[in-house]
C-alpha cells in the first residue's frame, strides 16, 4: 500500500469521527456566508426602495430585513466557529492519544529511527494539522455556498455584469497568486536566514555559563552582532518582495474594480440594470474575493493535514521491536538468571550465570556490547540467536510487560519525570515503603519532597542518578540490572552507595554493568566481556592482579 | 532552593524613551513611510465617491459614454494606490526590521555582559523566555500587527474624512456604533491577555509531558509505567481542548458583538442618506452620494474587526518590549580604573568563606595556596563546597569572608574582565553552539588558524571524531544540526580551553554522565589540557585526584585533609579508606 494512501485513509477516518461537528459547521457557516453575501444587496435594495423613492415605511421595513441578516449570519457564525473548532480540537486529542498509546505500547517499535523530539512533534504539530482539516471543511463548504448565492445574486441583478465578474474573478485571483508565488520563493531562504538571527541569539543565552566560563563574551557578541546584520539584510529582501506583493494585489484589484463600474454604469446608463442593483454588484465583486481566498486557503490546509497524516499513520503503522510470548507472570521467583548463545550486534555466542541473590559485575570494555547485553536483558530487542531465561523460562515466552517486571533494566540515562523526588521513586512500587531505597542511594539527602521539573533538568547531574538508583532499588525487582549507576557521583558518596546496595540487594539477584572499582568491589563475582564473549570470572581482588583488568578499572 | 530574583521589566515612560532614541536617526524613513501608506489609502478612498459620481450620472440620465471619465479615473487611482503601497509597505518594514534588529543586538550584548552570578540569581528559565518568547512576540509584531494595525487605524480615520467630505452628518451616523465598539474592545482586552496566557501555558505543558514521556520511553516501559503516563498526557490535552474552547468563546462573542456595531452603523448611515436625500434643506446630497457613504462603511467592517482584534497583539508586543528593554538598560558590571595585572599563576586563598544565605556557611576557613603550574583536585561528598570553592576562585561570586589572590592581586584588583582573561572554568554545564565545529572553537579565540584549531582538537583527543566528520571542522553541530555525544561535547569544551589559554583553569563535574569510558578518555585529556596551568579540578573519579600534584578533602565546606596523594594514603585518613574502597586494596 503506498503511504500517501494510508494518509489519505486516517484524514478520511478523523472527519468521519467528527462528522456531527463537521456537518453542523458546515450548515452554519453557509448561513453566515449566505448573510454575509445579502449585507450589499440588502443595501442595494435600501437605497433602491428607500433612499431613492423617500419612502419611510419601505426604509424601516428594509431596515429591519438588514436587521434579521446580520441577527443570522452573527448567530450562524458564532455557533458554527463552536461546533468546527470543537471538531478541530477534539480530533487533534484523538490522535495524540492514539499516537501516546501506540508510543508507549510494551512491545515497543514505534521510536525506531525517530528522535524523542520529532515524536512530540508529530504528537503535536502533526496532529494540530490534522485536526485543522475539520476546522477548514466547513469552511469550504460555505465557501461553495456563498460563491453560488453570490453568482446567483449577481446573474439575478444583471446577466452580463454577473458574467463578467463571475468569470474575471478566478483568473484575477489565479494571476495575483502566480504574480506572488516566485516571489514568495525567493523570500524563502532569507526567512530562513532571518530565523537564524533569534535562533542564535537563543542559542547564545543557553550557552551563557560556557561563554562566561572561557571569557568569550565579546567573541559572541562580535559574531552576533554580523549574523543580526546579515539577517537585517535578508529580512529587508523579504519585506521588499512582500511589499510588490500586496501593491500588486491592490492595483489588480483596482483595475477590477475599474472595470465592473465602467461595464456596470453602462448597463445602468442604457437602463439595463437599476442603481441600487450596481451598488449591489460593485459590492458583491468585492465580497467574492473573500470565499474565493477561503478556498485556496482550504486547500493549503488539506495538502498539509495529508502531509502530516502519512506522518502519524507511519508512526502507527510500525511495527513492534519484540514479540510477545503469552505465558503468565509465574507465582514465585527464585532469580536464577542464564544468558545461553546470546548472539547480537557485537555479542557472539554469549554464555553466562547468575545465582539467584548473586551480585555481579560484568566489566564490558566495549561499549557497544554493554548496550547489546542490556538491550536483551531489558527485552528492547529479540536477539538473533540465543536466550534469557530466568529460573529456567525465556523471557521470550512471556509479554515484554511481564518479562519487565522480573528483569528490570535500569537504564544509564535513567530519566526522571516531573512530581517530587518521592512521586518519581515511589512510581515503581506504589505501595512500598520508599524510605530504604532512598537511604541506599543517598537521594534522601535531594530531599524526598523536592520537586522534579520535566526530564528531571531541575536538579544536578549527581542528584539525578541518586534518585533514578533509588527507583531501581525501590522497585524491587527480582533480577535488577544497573549500568554504570554512580557516574556522577563523588567518590565519597560513590563509596557509600556501592555499600549500601550490597546491603539492599542481599539475597536478591543483581547485575552491575560497570567498570567502576568501587562498585566491582562490593560484587561477589565480576565477569569481563571481550569480543563479545566471557573472558574471565572472578573475584574483583583476584582479578586486579591481572595487568588487562587493571587497565580497565582503574587507568 | 534560593529565591529568584527576576531580571527588571522597563517602566512604560523607558519604553517610550527607548523606542524614541532608535526611530530618532529614522525620522525621514518613519514620515516618508507614513506618508505614503496616507496617500495609498486615500486614493482608495477616492473609489468611493468616483462610484458615487457614476450613479448620479446614472440618475441623471446622462449618456453611457460619461461613465468612460470616472471608470477611466478608477483605474488611475489603482495604479496610484499599489504604487505609493509598495512605498509605503516597504518603508515601514525597513523600518521595523532595522528596530527590532538593533534591540536584539543590544539586548545579546547585555545578556553576555551580565554578571553569571546575577544570571542565576534570576533563574535560567528568565533569560531563555525573554530570548527566546519575547525577541519571538516582538518580531511578528513588528513583521504583522503594527503594519496591519497602523494600515487600518489609517483607513478609518481617512474614511471618517471621507464621510465627512460627503456630508457631516454621515459621520456622526458612522460614530452611532463606536460605543458599542468601544465597550467590545475594553471587555475584550480584560479576558483575553489571561486566556491567551493559560493557553500558551497548557500548550507548553502538554508538550513538555510529551517530550517527558516519549523522552523517557526506555525508563517507561522498564518500570511499566505506561499508565500512568497515557492518562498524564490525556489530562493535558483535556486541558488544551478545555482552553482552546474558552478562547473560541470569547472570539465569537468578541466578534458578534461586532455584528451589532456593524449593523447599528450601517442602519445609521442609510437613514441619514434617507433623510438627506429627500430633506428640503437644500444639503445638496444626491443618491450617489448616500451610495458612496453606505458603501464606505460596508468598507470599514474589516479594518475595524482587525483594529480591535489586533489590540491584544500590540499589548503582549507592548509587554514583551519591556521586559526585552529591561535588561538592556542593565549596567555593565563595575571595572576598576586600572586592572591589576597578575605576576604568575598562582592562587592563593586565605581564610575562604561562603554563605548564599546570611548564616548558612556552605564553606568556612578555607585556606589554599597552588604553585602556578600545579593542580589541585578537590574531593569530598556532595555539598562538601567542592563547587562554591571553584565558583569562588574563578571570581563567579565574591566570598562572604577572606580573599582569593591570582598571581598577587585579588580578584577586586583585577576586576571582573582581568579576572575572566586570567581564570577559565568550565562547570557542570555543556554545551555546544549552533554553527560550525570550527565557528564553536574561535569562540574561544576569534583569531585562531585552522592549524590552531586542530591542535587544540588534537589536545583534547577529539581530532580523530571531529576529522571523521561529514564536513571536518565545518559540520554544522548543536541544535539543528549533527549531534555530539557526551564525551565529544566535553572534549570540545576542554579544545576551547586550550584555544582561550589561560594560566588558570578551574574543572568542575568535567567527566559526569560520560559512563565509566567516557569518563577515562575524559580525564587523560583534560591531563594533557591543564598541562603548564594552574589546575583546580573537581575530582569524580579518585584516578583524577592520584594525578594531581595536591588532594584537598573537603567536608562539610572545610577542608579536612590536603597534600599529596602519597603522603595522604601514608597518614591513613578519610581519602585513605576512600582510596582503598577505589582501589581495592583493603587495609590490614
Amino acid at each position: 500500500m503506498p503511504r500517501s494512501d494510508s494518509g489519505r485513509r486516517l484524514l478520511r477516518s478523523c472527519v468521519r469521527a467528527h462528522r456531527r461537528p463537521v456537518l453542523l459547521a458546515s450548515l452554519l457557516f453557509c448561513g453566515h456566508q449566505a448573510g454575509e453575501a445579502l449585507v450589499p444587496v440588502l443595501v442595494g435594495v435600501v437605497i433602491d426602495e428607500a433612499v431613492t423613492t423617500g419612502d419611510p415605511v419601505a426604509l424601516i421595513t428594509w431596515l429591519a430585513v438588514l436587521g434579521l441578516d446580520f441577527l443570522v449570519l452573527s448567530t450562524s457564525y458564532r455557533l458554527g466557529a463552536r461546533q468546527a473548532w470543537a471538531g478541530d480540537v477534539r480530533s487533534d486529542q484523538r490522535l495524540r492519544m492514539m499516537l501516546t498509546r501506540r508510543v508507549l505500547d510494551p512491545a515497543g517499535g514505534a521510536e525506531a529511527g525517530r528522535l524523542p523530539g520529532s515524536l512530540a512533534t508529530i504528537a503535536t504539530s502533526d496532529t494540530k494539522r490534522i485536526g485543522v482539516v475539520n476546522y477548514a471543511l466547513p469552511h469550504l463548504v460555505a465557501a461553495f455556498a456563498a460563491l453560488i448565492v453570490a453568482a446567483v445574486s449577481l446573474l439575478v441583478i444583471s446577466v452580463p455584469l454577473g458574467l463578467l465578474i463571475l468569470l474575471g474573478t478566478p483568473p484575477l485571483l489565479y494571476l495575483v497568486e502566480r504574480a506572488g508565488r516566485p516571489i514568495e520563493r525567493r523570500a524563502e531562504p532569507s526567512q530562513e536566514h532571518a530565523a537564524r538571527a533569534s535562533g542564535v541569539a537563543a542559542d547564545l543565552v543557553a550557552g551563557i555559563r560556557v561563554l562566561k566560563g572561557i571569557g568569550a563574551e565579546r567573541a559572541a557578541a562580535h559574531r552576533y552582532a554580523a549574523i543580526n546584520q546579515d539577517a537585517l539584510t535578508a529580512t529587508l529582501t523579504v519585506t521588499n518582495a512582500h511589499a510588490w506583493y500586496q501593491g500588486t494585489i491592490l492595483t489588480a484589484n483596482g483595475l477590477f474594480l475599474a472595470l465592473i463600474a465602467y461595464v456596470g454604469g453602462r448597463l445602468a446608463a442604457d437602463g439595463a440594470l437599476t442603481v441600487g442593483g450596481l451598488v449591489s454588484a460593485v459590492g458583491l465583486a468585492q465580497f467574492l474575493v473573500g470565499p474565493l481566498q477561503a478556498i485556496g486557503w482550504a486547500n493549503g490546509m488539506f495538502a498539509q493535514g495529508r502531509a502530516s497524516a502519512t506522518r502519524v499513520a507511519d508512526v502507527l503503522a510500525t511495527g513492534p521491536a519484540v514479540t510477545s510470548g503469552s505465558r503468565p507472570a509465574p507465582e514465585r521467583v527464585r532469580g536464577a538468571l542464564r544468558i545461553a548463545h546470546l548472539s547480537h550486534g557485537p555479542l557472539s555466542g554469549l554464555t553466562l550465570d547468575v545465582a539467584a541473590g548473586e551480585l555481579v559485575g560484568v566489566v564490558c570494555p566495549d561499549a557497544a556490547a554493554a548496550t547489546a547485553l542490556l538491550d536483551c536483558l531489558g527485552r528492547e530487542v529479540d536477539p538473533p540467536a540465543g536466550t534469557v531465561a530466568v529460573d529456567g523460562v525465556p523471557l521470550t515466552e512471556y509479554p515484554p510487560a511481564v518479562a519487565r517486571r522480573l528483569v528490570l533494566v535500569a537504564p544509564h540515562a535513567g530519566q526522571l519525570f516531573a512530581g517530587t523526588v518521592e512521586s518519581n521513586v515511589r512510581s515503581a512500587a506504589p505501595d512500598r515503603d520508599p524510605a530504604p531505597a532512598l537511604a541506599a542511594a543517598r537521594a534522601d539527602e535531594v530531599g524526598a519532597q523536592t520537586a522534579v521539573t520535566e526530564q528531571g533538568s531541575s536538579l544536578s547531574g549527581g542528584q539525578r542518578q541518586r534518585v533514578a538508583l533509588a527507583r531501581a532499588l525501590a522497585a524491587d525487582p527480582p533480577v535488577l540490572v544497573l549500568h554504570d549507576p554512580t557516574t556522577a557521583l563523588d567518590p565519597v558518596t560513590e563509596a557509600q552507595v556501592a555499600t549500601a546496595l550490597r546491603m539492599l540487594r542481599r539475597d536478591r539477584t543483581t547485575v552491575v554493568v560497570t567498570s567502576n572499582p568501587t562498585l566491582l568491589d562490593v560484587t561477589d563475582r565480576v565477569l569481563v566481556v571481550r569480543d563479545g564473549r566471557i573472558v574471565a570470572d572472578g573475584k574483583h581482588a583476584e582479578l586486579l592482579d591481572r595487568a588487562d583488568y587493571r587497565e580497565v578499572v582503574l587507568a | 532552593m534560593r529565591e529568584r530574583e527576576l531580571l527588571p521589566v522597563a517602566p512604560p515612560a523607558r519604553i517610550r524613551a527607548v523606542v524614541a532614541e532608535l526611530v530618532r536617526p529614522r525620522k525621514w524613513v518613519a514620515l516618508a513611510a507614513f506618508a505614503a501608506l496616507l496617500g495609498a489609502i486615500g486614493a482608495n478612498l477616492v473609489a468611493a465617491p468616483l462610484l458615487g459620481w457614476i450613479v448620479d450620472l446614472v440618475v441623471e440620465d446622462r449618456p453611457a459614454s460619461a461613465i468612460t471619465a470616472p471608470a477611466l479615473l478608477l483605474a488611475g487611482i489603482a495604479l496610484v494606490e499599489g504604487a505609493l503601497a509598495v512605498v509605503g509597505i516597504a518603508l515601514m518594514g525597513r523600518l521595523g526590521e532595522t528596530l527590532l534588529a538593533q534591540l536584539r543586538r543590544r539586548f545579546v550584548e547585555s545578556v553576555l555582559a551580565l554578571p553569571l552570578r546575577r544570571i542565576e540569581a534570576a533563574g535560567a528559565g528568565d533569560l531563555t523566555s525573554r530570548v527566546g518568547t519575547d525577541v519571538q512576540v516582538l518580531g511578528e509584531a513588528v513583521r504583522e500587527a503594527v503594519p496591519a494595525f497602523v494600515r487600518a487605524a489609517l483607513m478609518i480615520a481617512l474614511t471618517g474624512v471621507g464621510l465627512a467630505a460627503l456630508d457631516w452628518r454621515f459621520l456622526v451616523a458612522a460614530l452611532c456604533a463606536v460605543p458599542v465598539q468601544a465597550l467590545t474592545a475594553r471587555w475584550y482586552l480584560r479576558r483575553s491577555p489571561q486566556l491567551y496566557a493559560a493557553e500558551r501555558i497548557v500548550g507548553g505543558a502538554q508538550q513538555q509531558q510529551l517530550l517527558d514521556t516519549f523522552g523517557g520511553l526506555r525508563t517507561v516501559r522498564a518500570f511499566g509505567l505506561a499508565d500512568e503516563h497515557t492518562e498524564q498526557v490525556r489530562l493535558r490535552t483535556e486541558d488544551v481542548v478545555r482552553v482552546a474552547m474558552q478562547v473560541v468563546r470569547l472570539q465569537t462573542r468578541f466578534f458578534a458583538r461586532l455584528n451589532a456595531a456593524e449593523f447599528i452603523g450601517v442602519a445609521a448611515v442609510l437613514t441619514t442618506g434617507f433623510l438627506l436625500v429627500g430633506d428640503d434643506l437644500g444639503s445638496g446630497v444626491t443618491v450617489g452620494a448616500a451610495s458612496a457613504a453606505a458603501l464606505y462603511f460596508i468598507n470599514l467592517f474589516n479594518p475595524i474587526n482587525e483594529l480591535l482584534f489586533l489590540l491584544d497583539s500590540l499589548q503582549s508586543a507592548r509587554a514583551s518590549l519591556a521586559r526585552l528593554i529591561g535588561v538592556v538598560d542593565l549596567p555593565p558590571e563595575a571595572e576598576p580604573q586600572r586592572p591589576a595585572e597578575p605576576a604568575d599563576g598562582r592562587v592563593l586563598a586565605r581564610g575562604l568563606g561562603h554563605a548564599y544565605r546570611p548564616g548558612q556557611d556552605v564553606l568556612a576557613d578555607v585556606d589554599l595556596d597552588v604553585a602556578p603550574g600545579s593542580t589541585v583536585a578537590l574531593v569530598g561528598a556532595s555539598g562538601a563546597g567542592k563547587t562554591t570553592l571553584a565558583a569562588l576562585v574563578a571570581g563567579v561570586h565574591t566570598p562572604t569572608r577572606g580573599e582569593v589572590r591570582i598571581g598577587g592581586a585579588t580578584l577586586a584588583e583585577l576586576g571582573p574582565a582581568k579576572t575572566r582573561e586570567t581564570v577559565a572554568l568550565i562547570s557542570q554545564e555543556v554545551h555546544v553552539f549552533a554553527g560550525s565545529l570550527a565557528d564553536d572553537l574561535r569562540l574561544a579565540r576569534p583569531d585562531a588558524t585552522d592549524e590552531e584549531l586542530r591542535a587544540a582538537l588534537a589536545t583534547a583527543g577529539a581530532l580523530e571524531w571531529a576529522d571523521a566528520l561529514p564536513d571536518g571542522l565545518d559540520t554544522v553541530v548543536g541544535a539543528g544540526g549533527h549531534s555530539l555525544t557526551v564525551v565529544q561535547a566535553q572534549q570540545l569544551a576542554l579544545a576551547r580551553l586550550v584555544l582561550a589559554d589561560r594560566p588558570v583553569v578551574i574543572l568542575d563535574e568535567a567527566t559526569a554522565d560520560a559512563g565509566s569510558a567516557g569518563a577515562r578518555e575524559l580525564e587523560s585529556a583534560a591531563r594533557a589540557v591543564t598541562e603548564g596551568r594552574t589546575a583546580i579540578v573537581v575530582a569524580h573519579r579518585l584516578s583524577q585526584a592520584a594525578a594531581a600534584d595536591t588532594v584537598v578533602v573537603l567536608d562539610g565546606g572545610r577542608v579536612v585533609e590536603q597534600g599529596p596523594h602519597e603522603q595522604l594514603l601514608a597518614s591513613g585518613g578519610r581519602y585513605a579508606q576512600l582510596w582503598a574502597a577505589w582501589s581495592g586494596v583493603r587495609e590490614g
